[in-house]
């Protein structure tokens, strides 16, 4: 005759039913892994417009979509995303802590959202930033190619995206 | 001596009826709070300090970067030169995605790793991301990145430590106590974030 399992084994497992069933909830939806608050437009702007009328665009909320070609390997706290076009990306950046995207996100195709945004820079702080992107990548910062350094950066203040 | 209350159904005089022993009740909830807690602190105090350091370093993933040379790969469309860096390099197929940041330099990628080729300087960077052992996890959970039924557990968690916090000022009396050299550990210790605002704020 089999043996009833205790009451405390059951009630074991029915709590840990119960709590696999709660972790394995909202994270990762049918549609990808949402990030901050998602996106809600619908209409996608190319990257490429926003690179070719940037003007046109700043200060408003826009929804783009690519290949997520690099992350921010410390904080998680930007992605670059590839554009239509050849040899163009755009950088999605998020408030730090706020929305933490993870490495494995390199790779991987993303929708998201959020204030198209003009950085003026003067030509020290454009090196600045380039020379601490190159440590963030554990690479050596070569000024020689300086020339490549805008003095005015355009990028995405995200606040939402959806990595599949 | 007992009261006149403290006899028992049966006649005979009970035990002395004392004030409820809240300082006992309060020793066993911090002890028992205590024991309950050490994983939960564990896990926060570890990633915190981990995270903590997030300028320096990444506490949840090691990049693991091998540099490779091959013969240099003639610049043409993507495609093309996807395909000839995947039989040079001796990678184990097509990449899932590729992108060219510049005509000369492909990026591959596959799944938890990419190839960045310098086609006409025939280099490549392989990199590999590696979750840190448990403290990715720590991390995560630290992070609130399931949120969900982790946000109540680590509510709960706080609300713990509050207890924990308060219930621990009325474990002892006496010189050790609260009354005696306790208040002026607890002020010390309320001393440092006051001082910090105070900096951080007007000086």
């Amino acid at each position: 005759m089999a043996r009833r399992p205790s009451i405390g084994l059951a009630l074991a497992q029915r709590l840990a039913l119960i709590l696999a069933l709660a972790v394995a909830g909202p994270a990762p939806a049918a549609e990808g892994t949402v990030y901050g608050t998602g996106v809600s437009r619908t209409e996608v702007v190319e990257i490429s417009a926003l690179l070719d009328h940037p003007e046109a665009y700043v200060g408003k909320t826009v929804r783009v979509q690519g290949l997520v070609t690099d992350v921010c390997p410390r904080r998680g706290c930007w992605i670059d995303i590839a554009g239509d076009r050849e040899f163009e990306k755009l950088r999605l950046k998020v408030d730090d802590g706020v929305i933490v995207f993870p490495m494995e996100v390199k790779g991987k195709r993303v929708v998201a959202e959020g204030v198209f945004t003009k950085i003026d820079l003067t030509r020290g702080e454009a090196l600045e930033q380039a020379r601490r992107h190159a440590e963030e990548r554990g690479e050596t910062f070569d000024p020689a190619r300086a020339g490549d350094v805008a003095a005015a950066v355009y990028q995405i203040q995200g606040t939402g995206a959806v990595v599949r | 001596m007992p009261s006149s209350g403290d006899v028992a159904m049966d006649g005979r005089p009970g035990p002395a009826r004392r004030g409820i022993p809240w300082r006992r009740w309060n020793s066993a909830l911090h002890r028992d709070l205590g024991y309950l807690c050490v994983a939960l602190t564990l896990v926060y105090a570890v990633s915190g300090i981990a995270l903590n350091h997030i300028h320096d370093w990444n506490p949840s993933y090691g990049v693991v970067r091998e540099e490779r040379r091959f013969e240099p790969v003639p610049v043409s469309d993507r495609d093309a030169m996807v395909a000839q860096l995947v039989e040079r390099l001796g990678l184990p197929g097509p990449p899932k995605d590729a992108f060219r940041p510049r005509p000369e330099t492909v990026e591959m990628f596959y799944d938890g790793w990419s190839v960045e080729a310098d086609a006409a300087a025939g280099k490549a960077i392989v990199e590999r991301v590696r979750e840190r052992f448990l403290l990715f996890d720590a991390n995560r959970l630290h992070l609130n990145r399931p949120r969900g039924l982790w946000t109540w557990i680590a509510d709960l968690y706080a609300a713990l430590l509050v207890l924990l916090a308060v219930t621990g000022m009325f474990v002892l009396k006496g010189r050790t106590g609260l009354a005696g050299r306790g208040k002026w550990l607890v002020l010390a210790g309320a001393a440092v974030p006051v001082l910090f605002v105070v900096v951080l704020r007007w000086l």
